[in-house]
């Protein structure tokens, strides 16, 4: 019995060996079957998918950490076609939320192109008026059948949002829904703050979800902008083109130390949030940001450096003086004063004072050609400033040689005229005067944050035209002129610097006497320079004289930027000096 | 006493015997096996868990992202210059003069810089620092040993 009880065992055994040897057969024939080679290759076709990440564009702040320009998000609402229950529904719901046509929606939905699975019905939606539309879909999904919005999708992106609107447009610029920069820092930083897109294979494996990579956003962009004094700057604009009746102007405010611009006003402004009417707003792509963008004749302004280079070369000193006829001849041609009228005797403190043309004449005719354009040269004109918003003109500084100048040029271009430049590159050439003789370039970004750290934007300078005791000495004339005349532009509390510009704009090759840009130049506190600030209006009716409509805009620009930059009157910081 | 060692003989020679101990062999083998592949089956289990936990976390750190940029952007617009400027107005301030403020001299203060806006940096846990040992599976173990040991041959 024990024998035959053995015996079955054996073959019990030997029946399962065997099965389960020819199972491990069959297991190792089909692991390596052709057909499992497909599988294999179909598998292998699902374990990576490949992804294009678009990284958020950076955030652009103001240097007192308030956003300027961020992200927020949008949604595509489309609808699966193969998922719709009831096409009515949704085309009512749609139509009703979004203010599309009913009839429009709901062909789209019910006779689509032919292969088409997905529609999409609107893009660009708010989220509050998507969330809505979803909101209204759960709950009609939970309600029943009937009014079911099942198929309708929701996909959401970024878009590009400018929460203060029109402020600082003309130096933000803005992005089209392709992502693109226009204008300002957001065309100038474009590929800094957009980021790279990055196409990659992603595992599908659990176990590879650490493989999984994430693009690197767009860098922020800190800017030397101030928000408050560029909202300050902006509302004094507004009014004083109201006030002195200008078709336009400028407003620029820059720290002379170190080229920092901390407030860049003009107008026409744009609400950013609504790009698309950039044509009904702007003419030209130069009008976008005039400061940087639209060369004019400056005018007196530029008598400044023409002080600074008589000064410099050793031409004349202060005290120098000269006999004002009312009139010099320059290259056969007659150049007259402002008022035609002859001012006699007058050291150069008295040129600058009462901008006599006579005299700028005077002194670039002594000087020579070689020496007056070697100086207007080094002081940038002709050139771009390297100022970091997008379309940057360069002006023009005719020169000898050049098929359009005239000997009477070096006589004109000495005080303003037949030499166009931007506010921003005067103000450049000007901080020389302001900044030891070292003329600092503009800029408008502080400081770049990427991967978690931040890297500032150091000063850069463009060179020393003059020497320091040059524009020590130039300031302090243009200080007196100031005092002496009782300037509109005198700031109580703070001792200024700077000189008005009155040029007349041609017109049709002729200069025309009722039509002038006023501007001021001007900087302080003279012994310690903090701010500089260009102010430029077109073609003011209430006065043409840059002394009555521009000087006073100065004065009050200045006595905002006191405040809001913090600076105490010159008599506390001499007292706080003392200490 | 040879009875008993005979006894004991026929005992530890029984063919019922023999057989019990390959049976309770074979169990055991097949026991070991099952926990081997109970545990290797629990830990790629919990690896996959893990991995499918990573893919959500991912995703929602997105949409965090995405949900934190809104509400700054909406934070931003309520502060915005042209906002505040109306609520201080309705509150009854009023720009101030140069000449109305007053500066009271603080020895030893000095003027606070631009506040720095990035977080500081700090090392970040990248693939790279993550041992083998906790991303490889047992298959994968055994075939690096293998691998290895093969070399060491070699």
């Amino acid at each position: 019995m024990k024998e035959q009880y053995a015996r079955r065992m054996q073959v019990l055994f030997a029946a399962m060996g065997i099965a389960a040897a020819l199972i491990l057969a069959q297991v190792i024939r089909i692991q390596n079957s052709p057909e499992a080679d497909v599988f294999r290759q179909s598998a292998s076709n699902y374990a990576y998918e490949l992804r294009t990440f678009y990284p958020d564009r950076g955030e652009i702040y103001d240097r007192t950490g308030h956003l300027l320009a961020g992200n927020k998000s949008v949604y595509e609402v489309g609808v699966n076609l193969s998922a719709v229950k009831d096409a009515n529904s949704i085309a009512l719901a749609v139509s009703g939320e979004l203010g599309m046509d009913y009839g429009q929606v709901l062909n789209s939905l019910t006779n689509p192109s032919t292969g088409l699975s997905y529609v999409v019905l609107a893009d660009y939606v708010e989220a509050q008026k998507a969330n809505r539309l979803r909101q209204m879909k759960e709950a009609l999904q939970q309600q029943g059948a009937l009014g079911n919005l099942t198929g309708l999708e929701f996909k959401s992106h970024p878009q590009r949002s400018y929460p203060e609107n029109e402020l600082a447009s003309n130096v933000l610029g803005f992005v089209n829904r392709e992502g693109r920069g226009y204008f300002g820092v957001e065309e100038k930083y474009d590929l800094v703050l957009a980021g790279n897109p990055v196409q990659v294979l992603v595992p599908t494996d659990p176990n590879k979800a650490f493989e999984i990579p994430r693009a690197l956003n767009g860098a922020t962009l800190i800017l030397s902008i101030h928000r408050d004094l560029q909202a300050e700057m902006e509302t004094l604009l507004d009014e004083s083109i109201q006030r002195y009746g200008a078709q336009g102007g400028s407003i620029v405010v820059m720290n002379p130390r170190n080229g920092e611009i901390l407030a860049m006003a003009s107008t026409p402004r744009m609400n950013l949030n609504e790009f698309w009417n950039y044509d009904k707003i702007y003419d030209q792509a130069s009008d976008f940001n005039p400061p940087a963008s639209s060369p004019y004749e400056p005018g007196s302004v530029l008598k400044v450096l023409t002080m600074a280079a008589a000064l410099d070369s050793g031409m004349v000193s202060p005290g120098t003086t000269y006999l004002d006829t009312g009139v010099i001849y320059v290259g056969g041609v007659g150049i007259q004063n402002w008022d035609q009228s002859a001012w006699g005797t007058q050291d150069m403190i008295g040129c600058l004072q009462h901008s006599l043309n006579v005299c700028m004449a005077m002194l670039s005719s002594q000087m020579g050609a070689g020496t007056f354009y070697g100086y207007m040269d080094n002081f940038g004109f002709g050139h771009l400033t390297g100022v970091d918003v997008a379309y940057e003109a360069p002006g023009r500084l005719k020169l000898p040689g050049d098929e359009d100048w005239y000997p009477v040029d070096l006589g004109t271009n000495a005080f303003g005229q037949g030499v166009t430049v931007t506010p921003v590159q005067m103000l450049m050439a000007a901080s020389a005067v302001a900044n030891d003789g070292r003329m600092v370039i503009p800029h408008t970004l502080y400081a770049m944050v990427r991967d978690g750290r931040e890297y500032q934007s150091p000063a850069q300078t463009a060179g020393a035209p003059i020497s320091q005791q040059t524009a020590d000495t130039l300031s302090e004339m243009l200080a007196i002129s100031l005092e002496s005349e009782a300037s509109l532009a005198l700031t109580p509390g703070y001792r200024i610097a700077g000189k008005t510009g009155t040029a007349q704009i041609p017109v049709d090759g002729y200069y025309d006497d009722t039509q002038t840009n006023a501007s001021f130049v001007g900087w302080g506190p003279v012994d310690d320079p903090q701010f500089m600030i260009y102010v430029r209006l077109e073609r003011p009716s209430a006065s043409i004289w840059g002394s009555e409509t521009a000087a006073p805009v100065f004065s009050l620009a200045a006595q905002k930027t006191v405040v809001l930059l913090n600076i105490p009157p010159d008599v506390i910081r001499q007292k706080m000096a003392s200490q | 006493m040879e009875n008993i060692a005979r006894l004991t003989h026929a005992y530890k020679t029984a063919h019922w015997r023999i057989q019990r101990q390959w049976v309770g062999l074979a169990l055991l083998v097949a026991a070991a096996a099952l926990m081997v592949a109970a545990l290797y089956l629990d830990v790629t289990s919990q690896a996959a868990i893990a991995g499918r936990e990573i893919q959500d976390l991912n995703l929602a750190l997105t949409i965090s992202e995405q949900n934190s940029a809104d509400l700054q952007t909406q934070l931003a617009a309520l502060t915005s210059s042209v906002i505040m400027r109306q609520r201080a107005l309705a509150l009854g301030f009023r720009p101030a003069e140069p000449l109305e403020m007053e500066y009271l001299i603080v020895p030893g203060y000095f003027v606070i810089e631009p506040p720095i806006l990035s977080a500081p940096s700090r090392p970040q846990l990248s693939a790279l620092t993550i041992l083998p040992a906790y991303t490889q599976s047992l298959l994968d173990w055994l075939d690096e040993k293998i691998m290895s040991s093969a070399r060491g041959w070699q």
